[in-house]
């Protein structure tokens, strides 16, 4: 039987790609879906924002089952740097975490990210692209830091939509 | 002077001579019970939405206290605040107030009825809870890992009064209601392990803190229970010795033995050594898990309490508890799933019946279904929840006693067969092979216990031979014998056919079955076809012994058909023996070097191996024209009609049985 692997891997790529089209494309439909209800009195920055935090509480719980203590405190943090990275991985970015200077604390970096690309096909402002990651990433925090027991934080230092080349957060335990 | 309830003496049983520890008395607090046996409280969704028993629920109970001889039998735990927030099953009994005492009462009665010591056990849910409300409650509102669990609320210290005030209300009504035994539950992520958990209880409050702290409520409620129980009636707790909650920094093996201590200082009667919660990432009562492997346990608690320790967790079988009672590491053997399997399963230990017990396989599907609102049903055991039903206890003697051939003595045939037989047919099982047990014989060779699942055809082989069926080994039944013989019913149960794929004669495809009884030459790179429980537990096998196996199925996720309460051990298997698996997909062809796999929309993967095994199977329609053609009645059973597993066979077998 002949097979050709080439046409297989390249129909499979085209296919991944369009699937990762998709993600963006419906959530800015469903943007558009809520402002035209929300009415004009409404900021789209609050509905975008409102959104993120929806998405954070969702994603939050899904990672508790995935993330464990047996590693200690800097596995741990490692382990979920690497979680938070894999949410642009899977959108069609590339992503990594690592163990920051200090210890305690983990970088996540992004260098490349389609959802800029998408917010300007749907002519949404790239302060609200870099406003609701940072809030999407803070809300995810809130329950696996609860279920956890350890306080935590998270602070975007750059962002793409800022026109700076890069996602960077910085992700550390909160002394508090 | 304590209390005996009822005089038993088993001089003379030939399981008091064989087991001598487990059938001799011992005295919990001012109560004496005769033997060492308990049927733990096991709830099983029998009872009405309202909390209210039923005839269903009664009579589950009656049976395991026939079980115990004498010995302890709990009903399942009640929950105890009108708000359901404790509720953690839609059929769990109520004793939030006085109008649930008459139900509980027929509980009682059931049990003192076979002569019994009665159980009555005080169980809030917690935190896996509130199964018909919005929000559970807890120490603190730590969110749930699993969302099958409702969301959290942290209870007010007046919540916590209210609480222990319920547990002691809810005693009472035991005590109204005829119990002699009341037992504190404080396990597996219910409310009152809830408060013990360093994972779960973050208050700062006097409820709170360290371990003392996180106990204080645990102490009032045995404080508040003991001092309305009357003298004689004792008061145990269920408490984990281990969390295995590490992963999220629960509380420490020490700081558990420390709770058994409080307990026991706070007054309580008797402690029921438990282990793990529902929320673990470790698996703790599964059939990969050796029998007997937490025992050790009792041995702990028993240096720490001067109290009388109970213990289940995979002790299926008489010697060993018999052998810890002896040494003194253990004072009472629990059961929960194995009596579920067989509810008379100690008191066939007692009449040295040992060769008639139906034996819990350790599947957890009783588990799985309770998780699923669904009633109680064993997997091996037909007649779990139907004990109400005298049709399923005692199939009523045929109106027309009928010659039955049944073709195939795997446990579908068998199961068939003794039921049948009982019933007043003359029934005849005919296998092609030498001897019983069909497919079984192989499935058996899986790794992670599964040589425990024969124990389903040793129970159907003494049941045959109590029943007078007639067999017929080695012998390959035929439209020609089938016409020699004119039997008025018969039952196909020959198992499945397997499934053909292109190429079949080449010499590097190979049956499972041949595999798992070793008689096939296998290679090194492997792929199976079919990536249900067949085909994991062939892969596992294989994998066992080094080989590079890939799973290629067409159910979207592999294990299918094993129930979700296993299927997470064998993924985890999977993984760790780095199998990897193709789901959602067949094979589309068979190659010079392999298989071409492809993808349920289309896309195609060349898979590289040396020996391809079939464990894809459809239904066996083989015989059915030539009964049809007789016109003789006709039941097709097992996999043969559609494969599944073993507990359809059995099922299949035993309600055909019934009917014919």
């Amino acid at each position: 039987m002949s097979f050709d692997a080439e046409k297989e891997i390249s129909r499979l790529w085209k296919s991944l790609h369009a699937a990762q089209d998709q993600i963006g494309k419906t959530y800015y439909r469903w943007r558009q879906a809520a402002l035209e209800l929300a009415g004009d009195d409404v900021d789209p920055l609050d509905v975008g924002l409102r959104t993120a935090e929806v998405f954070g509480r969702d994603i939050g719980k899904s990672l508790l089952p995935r993330l464990n203590w047996l590693k200690g405190e800097e596995g741990f943090l490692l382990n979920l740097g690497r979680a938070l990275a894999g949410l642009w991985i899977t959108d069609g970015g590339l992503a990594a975490a690592e163990k920051g200077e200090k210890a305690g604390e983990v970088l996540i970096r992004c260098t490349r990210d389609p959802w800029p690309t998408w917010a300007k096909q749907y002519g949404v402002s790239m302060n609200e692209v870099a406003l609701c990651r940072e809030r999407m990433l803070q809300t995810i925090l809130v329950d696996v830091g609860v279920f956890f027991n350890i306080p935590l934080k998270i602070e975007m230092q750059k962002a793409i939509p800022k026109g700076q080349g890069m996602w960077l957060f910085r992700l550390y335990k909160d002394k508090a | 002077m304590a209390k005996t309830l009822y005089a038993w003496d088993y001089a003379g049983y030939p399981g008091a001579e064989a087991y001598p520890h487990l059938f001799k008395p011992i005295q919990i607090g001012e109560l004496t019970v005769p033997n060492r046996i308990k049927y733990a409280a096991t709830e099983e969704n029998l009872n009405d939405r309202n909390g209210f028993v039923t005839d269903a629920g009664t009579e589950y109970v009656r049976w395991r206290a026939r079980g115990v001889v004498g010995g302890l039998c709990f009903m399942q735990g009640v929950y105890m605040d009108e708000k359901r927030q404790g509720q953690g099953y839609v059929g769990q009994a109520a004793a939030w107030d006085d109008k649930f005492i008459p139900g509980l009462k027929r509980l009682a009665d059931a049990i003192h009825g076979e002569k019994a010591v009665a159980g009555f056990q005080l169980m809030d849910c917690g935190r896996v809870g509130a199964v018909d409300v919005p929000y559970g409650h807890g120490p603190s509102a730590v969110p749930q890992r699993l969302r099958v669990f409702k969301p959290m609320h942290e209870m007010s210290k007046a919540d916590v009064k209210a609480m222990i005030q319920q547990h002691i209300d809810a005693a009472r009504r035991g005590v109204a209601a005829g119990f002699d035994i009341v037992e504190i539950s404080g396990i597996v992520g219910y409310l009152i392990s809830n408060f013990i958990s360093s994972y779960t209880n973050r208050r700062t409050d006097e409820y709170g803190g360290d371990i003392r702290g996180r106990m204080q409520a645990v102490k009032e409620i045995i404080q508040g229970v003991k001092a309305v129980l009357p003298p004689d009636i004792p008061l145990g707790i269920r408490l984990c010795a281990e969390e295995l909650l590490d992963d999220v920094r629960g509380n420490t093996p020490e700081a558990s033995m420390e709770t058994y201590k409080i307990a026991a200082e706070a007054g309580i009667d008797y402690i029921s050594v438990t282990l793990g919660w529902q929320e673990s990432i470790y698996p703790v009562i599964s059939r990969d898990i050796p029998m007997g492997n937490w025992i050790h346990l009792a041995k702990r608690a028993k240096a720490h309490v001067d109290v009388p320790v109970q213990m289940a967790y995979r002790l299926f079988r008489p010697d060993l508890p018999n052998e810890k009672i002896g040494a003194g590491e253990l004072d009472i053997w629990e059961m929960c799933r194995s009596m579920i399997a067989d509810p008379l399963m100690p008191k066939k230990v007692l009449e040295g019946r040992e060769d008639e017990i139906r034996h819990c396989v350790a599947c957890n599907l009783c588990l799985a279904r309770l998780f699923r609102d669904a009633p109680m049903t064993c997997y091996i055991n037909p007649v779990c929840a139907h004990e109400s039903q005298p049709e399923f206890v005692d199939p009523p003697p045929a109106d027309d006693e009928k010659e039955v051939m049944i073709v195939g003595a795997g446990p579908a045939g068998l199961e068939c067969a003794y039921v049948a037989a009982r019933r007043g047919h003359a029934v005849h099982v005919y296998d092609r092979r030498d001897g019983i047990g069909g497919c079984l014989n192989e499935a058996r060779n899986a790794p992670y216990g599964d040589d425990e699942l024969w124990t389903c055809v040793t129970y159907q082989r003494r049941m045959c031979e109590l029943a007078g069926v007639n067999f017929h080994l080695g012998t390959e039944v035929s439209a020609d014998l089938i016409e020699d013989e004119m039997p008025d019913s018969v039952i196909l149960a020959t198992g499945p056919r397997f499934a053909t794929l292109p190429g079949e004669s080449r010499g590097n495809i190979v049956n499972i079955l041949d595999v798992m009884s070793g008689r096939a030459d296998i290679g090194e790179k492997v792929v199976i076809w079919g990536n249900r429980k067949p085909g994991i537990g062939c892969a596992l096998y294989l994998a066992g012994q080094g080989k590079r196996v890939t799973l290629v199925g067409k159910d979207r996720t592999a294990g299918f058909d094993v129930n979700p309460s296993f299927k997470w051990r064998y993924m985890i298997y999977l993984r760790q023996n780095k199998v990897t698996a193709y789901n959602d997909c067949d094979i589309e062809a068979v190659t010079d070097k392999g298989v071409m796999v492809k993808t349920y929309d289309g896309y195609r993967i060349p898979v590289e191996c040396d020996t391809i095994i079939v464990s894809e199977r459809g239904p066996n329609d083989a015989l059915k024209k030539a009964v049809q053609s007789e016109g003789i009645e006709l039941f097709v059973i097992g996999d043969a009609l559609v494969p599944r597993n073993l507990s359809s066979a059995v099922h299949d077998g035993y309600r055909i049985g019934m009917r014919i």
